[in-house]
């Protein structure tokens, strides 16, 4: 976007004097000086780097959210007027859903034409017949004002809006980094429009339950909007699921938790109306991300959808070319808050009105509110010829609108102080029969390169909106609405299956690191001295075949223990593709999917940890050439590998509510750590001379100590005698062994009782199973004869109850998670022509 | 003519299905040319939901759930039904095709049968081989009748060369197919010039009248196309498999865009491992 010489400016009067609202902000913003300023940006870029306000998932991409120190300020005066004009809007776009899903009037008298609704992907059939009431419960719109100061609506919002969760942000940000200029201000609060909205999503519940479930519905971590969905849960108090959360039964809609099947009341769409039940609409993933059945339930009336699938066809560019018509049609007032002029180019005369004077025009796809619009005045005259050309063979498919120069406002840019174009985005949520605004926006300050609407960039550089306060009057509370009292409610049961399953992994993932971790640190603290014993090399035989039992090596390279390639083969780890840096983006990937179930304090910590970790790793000097801090430098990051596992239980204590999430936590971990004891303890065991040289077994029974992190009991107890059976019982059946086996069952054992299961259920009776046998291989060695000949005898049994733990991870899953099988199509093919007639698949 | 249909659809599970959902246009729809005098649908195992109304295009549809396991699933549609259509106007007194395209635009309920859709999309090579038969001026019902004797003559019916994902552009090409393609490429071709066409959805009569070869998909749903002659002669319909014009032999299901509005039954399963598929087809002449 370049800078336009006419274009208004938002702070000076172009008399050369500061307009009035803008004097006392200035005024501090002076006082601070421009290098100041330039710094608090920066601290700005910093806050948001470290809260994760980011579209992306960490350690994918540095792209950050990004606001500038100066925020926009608007009269309230003007403000009233925008929220007026915008409320206008709102119930006009609304009426013309309704219609367009309804009786289709507006078709049938030719007040829209019929090219701007069929062909429209947006437009989705089978909606038209849900209960129609209500289409558009959250309306937005993206505002330009003019050199001749009038502000108009370059894009409607009618979909799933984003960015109030950023306006949010953007405040709590500038507070924190620049405080000085929120002295003796009094700015209208943001809050009440959350209040409002939750109040109104509560109020179209179906059957006006006095207290209905809300969802919010995102595609999940993987949209570039997952903060903005983990924020409005929150604030709407709306439980975040995903399309794999609910199941559609006996035309309702249910939400699997831990307890069984809750109902759903309202749906938040924040997905793709397309996609959204694959049994009626057949768009992008529904198969994948979809609630067959979701539509017939809300059909029947059993749960409400806001917005409605579909509402994005009001998006459309070309439809603001008959708004004036549309809203004379449907009985709403001529509009005061108008759309930047635009012609559909399907219109008669409308393709040679722009062909007049291509450079006064921005072309839009006719049907795609998303795509950038495309200022004909800078492109070079011979692309220009080619789009026009292309616009002009279908005419249809084109909108133009005038290419009106936004207003300019101050931004601070790398030389302190630069005017920058602004496109603002206000936002209105329904309120029993009218709208209300939220009481700030999202202001966007345009960089050259970026496009003047569309989608909101992943990298923009945001403004706060200041609506200043008059008086006290202007802080609204939420309406009432009368909400029954609850009941007290303290069961796990709560928790979506899908969470749970999830802390599940991201325990078992964090301990598989963790375990990782040691062992390689034990082992490269071999690998440091600058020449082995006899039983060093020995200990570094079985460290590496543990390492190619925890398939962190393979075969080739565990045979090279002792050669020169063995610390090359270690070092090989740290590739990208390889376990460690692999289990570390899990963990990372798993703190993210667990955002919205993690207290701001614990997601801050974890996941700025494992981008720390990460990044540890990744400076490690694995080059072609031997470098000798290379090993030492691994054992470092390796060290910090233990301090965060250390770190997220003492965040889980401290700050997660005993019970739900965190039982599943510590129940994956323990399961974890169970089955790399008894992995470990089998490759260490398996020594088939030592049955007749005891003294072969005595560097795997040091190995079992020091990988447990038991030396030190062992010793306080047995001083330096190293026996098989004290061993064995220190790992196999201490229960006061944290680091030992029967320490893990117990606690399994006591997480199961607190989510709820009774002696002899199938799970407590198979971790008794697994406890009775460590026992008895650690009793059974006691009693032998010859301890270290009964000791090697145990890796087949270690080996069965390694399976036996497997199976039992299994049987938790399908107990707690129950989570559905994948959904498949059937059907579809025409009986005889797809040769489906006897036996053949469709 | 009086027809008794029977519609049998069975789904085999080689292991039990545990949540499924289906969505059938398997009632035909009620026309001035078309009577249904009796229709049942019979799903087993009994569905815990079943719910039906009209869609966007006014055909009936149905929605079955089924909850508990199941390794089956059959359904049987039977109904009665008269049909009749009007023979078609004479050639020369339907409008030229060019007034058709132009009047069909700001038609509203006519205009959404203009556009592409998924399986009958916008294709060059295709509306070039349609165009063959509307020289300027031409009565638009002579087009017609040239395109659809032209798809029989150029086009070999085979079963199994094509499926559900084979593009218009393909058959066009490999001049093979079945109905639902030769459907699909008229459909395609029509648009392509701006002449409204939409796909229909149904059955031929099993047995031909006497002294009449035997049709082709006579033992199995059907399809062909419905073409909008202007305001005073409205939709004809024309069966390219066959080179007809629908007047007595065929009974109308549904009618939208392409198959995947009317697909006669569409299902999500959830679980079921592989899965078999018999469908069986009978119309006779009361």
């Amino acid at each position: 976007m370049m800078l336009d010489p006419t274009a208004l400016d938002e702070m000076a009067d172009g008399r050369g004097g500061l307009r009035p609202h803008w004097q006392e902000l200035l005024g501090t913003l002076v006082g601070l000086g421009s290098e100041q300023l330039i710094e608090r940006a920066t601290m700005l870029d910093q806050f948001f780097a470290e809260e994760g306000v980011t579209a992306l998932l960490p350690g994918t991409g540095p792209a950050a959210w990004r606001c500038d120190p100066v925020p926009l300020p608007i009269r309230p005066a003007e403000f009233a007027a925008l929220e007026a004009g915008l409320a206008q809007r709102a119930t006009l776009l609304d009426a013309t859903l309704a219609d367009l899903y309804g009786p289709q009037t507006l078709l049938e008298h030719g007040i829209i034409p019929p090219a701007l609704v069929y062909p429209n992907h947006g437009f989705l059939r089978p909606c038209r017949s849900l209960p129609v009431a209500g289409q558009m419960q959250l309306y937005a719109a993206d505002l330009i004002r003019g050199p001749d100061g009038e502000w108009r609506v370059l894009a409607d919002r009618t979909n799933a809006p984003h960015g109030m969760a950023y306006a949010l942000e953007n405040r709590r940000a500038l507070s924190k980094t620049i405080p000085e200029i929120f002295r003796a201000r009094q700015l209208r609060r943001m809050r009440p429009f959350f209040d409002t909205w939750q109040a109104d999503l509560q109020r179209i519940a179906p059957g006006g339950t006095g207290n209905p479930s809300l969802v919010l519905l995102s595609p999940g971590p993987r949209s570039a909007f997952w903060f903005e969905h983990v924020v409005l849960a929150r604030e709407l108090s709306c439980t975040l699921v995903e399309g794999g959360d609910l199941t559609a039964r006996d035309g309702q809609v249910f939400l699997k938790t831990l307890g069984g099947l809750r109902k759903v009341d309202v749906v938040l769409r924040r997905h793709d109306g397309r996609s959204i039940d694959p049994l009626e609409l057949d768009g992008g993933d529904g198969l994948a991300t979809g609630i067959p059945g979701l539509l017939d339930a809300a059909r029947q009336g059993a749960l409400v959808i806001a917005n409605a699938p579909g509402s994005d066809i009001a998006e459309s560019p070309a439809l603001a070319a008959f708004l004036p018509e549309i809203a004379a049609h449907l009985g709403v007032g001529p509009l005061t808050l108008p759309s930047v002029p635009t012609l559909w180019l399907g219109s008669p005369g409308a393709l040679a009105q722009v062909m007049e004077n291509p450079a006064q025009w921005l072309l839009r796809p006719a049907l795609d509110g998303v795509a950038p619009p495309v200022p004909l005045a800078e492109l070079a005259p011979a692309l220009r010829e080619v789009t026009l050309a292309r616009a002009a063979a279908n005419p249809c498919e084109y909108a133009a609108s005038l290419a009106i120069a936004p207003s300019v406002a101050p931004c601070i840019g790398p030389g302190g102080f630069e005017p920058r174009p602004i496109v603002l985005r206000l936002f209105l949520v329904r309120d029993g029969e009218g709208w209300q605004a939220l009481q700030g926006g999202l202001a966007r300050a345009l960089a050259p390169a970026d496009a003047l609407a569309g989608r909101l960039p992943r990298q923009a550089v945001a403004k706060d909106v200041w609506i200043a306060s008059e008086d006290s009057g202007d802080i609204q509370g939420p309406s009432a609405f009368a909400v029954a009292a609850l009941p007290i409610r303290r069961a796990t049961g709560e928790l979506p299956s899908r969470a749970a399953d999830n802390f599940f992994w991201f325990g078992r993932y964090l301990e598989r690191l963790e375990g990782a971790a040691r062992l390689l640190r034990t082992t490269i603290m071999r690998l440091e001295r600058a020449s082995l014993s006899p039983r060093e090399m020995a200990e570094l035989r079985t460290l590496a075949a543990c390492l190619k039992a925890s398939h962190l090596i393979d075969e080739d390279a565990a045979r090279g223990a002792g050669t020169p390639a063995f610390p090359r083969a270690i070092l090989g780890m740290l590739r990208p593709e390889a376990r460690i840096p692999t289990l570390a983006a899990q963990l990372g990937r798993m703190v993210e999917l667990l955002r919205d179930r993690l207290t701001g304090e614990m997601y801050g910590a974890a996941s700025h940890a494992i981008r720390d970790l990460q990044a540890a790793l990744r400076a490690v000097p694995v080059g072609r050439g031997e470098n000798p801090r290379a090993l030492a430098q691994f054992s470092e990051a390796l060290g910090d590998v233990l301090v965060f596992a250390a770190m997220v239980s003492g965040l889980a204590a401290e700050n997660m509510v005993q019970g739900g999430g965190r039982l599943f936590l510590d129940l994956g971990r323990r399961l974890e750590r169970a089955r790399s004891i008894t992995s470990e303890l089998a490759t260490l065991l398996d020594e088939p001379q030592a049955a007749a040289q005891p003294a072969r077994l005595e560097p795997s029974l040091r190995l079992a100590l020091e990988l447990r992190d038991s030396v030190i009991t062992y010793r306080s107890r047995y001083v330096t005698v190293l026996q098989a059976a004290p061993v064995l019982d220190l790992v196999l059946a201490e229960e006061g062994n944290p680091r030992g086996l029967a320490f893990q069952l117990l606690a399994m054992r006591d997480s199961l009782a607190r989510l709820g299961d009774t002696e002899g259920s199938p799970l407590l009776a198979a971790v008794a199973a697994i406890l009775a046998e460590a026992r008895a291989m650690s009793a059974g060695t006691a009693a032998a004869a010859r301890q270290s000949e009964a000791a090697t005898r145990l890796p087949p049994r270690l080996d069965a109850l390694h399976e036996s733990l497997g199976e039992l991870s299994d049987a938790v899953s399908r107990r707690w998670f129950a989570l559905l099988p994948e959904a498949r199509a059937v059907g579809g093919g025409l009986a005889a022509d797809a040769a489906a007639v006897e036996g053949a698949a469709a | 003519m009086i027809y008794r249909m029977r519609h049998t659809t069975l789904y085999a599970y080689s292991r039990p299905v545990d949540l499924s959902s289906h969505i059938l246009h398997l009632t035909p729809r009620t026309l001035p040319g078309q009577r249904v005098l009796a229709h049942a649908l019979q799903p087993q195992p009994e569905p815990v939901r079943q719910s039906s109304g009209l869609d966007h295009f006014g055909n009936v549809v149905t929605r079955l759930f089924l909850e508990g396991a199941h390794d089956e699933l059959e359904v049987a549609a039977e109904a009665t039904v008269e049909v009749g259509f009007p023979p078609p106007p004479a050639a020369a007194l339907t409008p030229p095709w060019e007034a058709v395209v132009r009047s069909a635009a700001t038609e509203w309920q006519v205009a959404e049968f203009t556009y592409a859709s998924a399986m009958a999309p916008a294709d060059a090579a295709v509306g070039a081989y349609a165009g063959e038969s509307f020289t300027p001026g031409r009565p638009v019902l002579a087009g017609l009748i040239d395109l659809t004797s032209r798809i029989k003559r150029d086009f070999k019916f085979r079963s199994g060369v094509t499926d559900l994902a084979t593009p218009v552009s393909r058959v066009l090409a490999d001049r093979v197919g079945v109905c639902q393609d030769f459907s699909h490429l008229m459909i395609a071709g029509l648009r392509a010039l701006g002449l409204p066409a939409r796909y229909v959805s149904g059955y031929l009569r099993t047995k031909p009248p006497p002294g009449v070869k035997r049709r082709i998909g006579a033992d199995a749903s059907h399809a062909w196309v419905g073409a909008w002659l202007g305001a005073e002669f409205g939709w004809v319909d024309f069966d390219p498999t066959n080179d007809l014009v629908v007047q007595d032999e065929h009974i109308v299901l549904a009618w939208g865009r392409d198959f995947a509005d009317v697909s006669p039954m569409y299902g999500i399963i959830l679980g079921g491992g592989a899965h078999t598929l018999k469908v069986g087809v009978d119309l006779e002449p009361l």
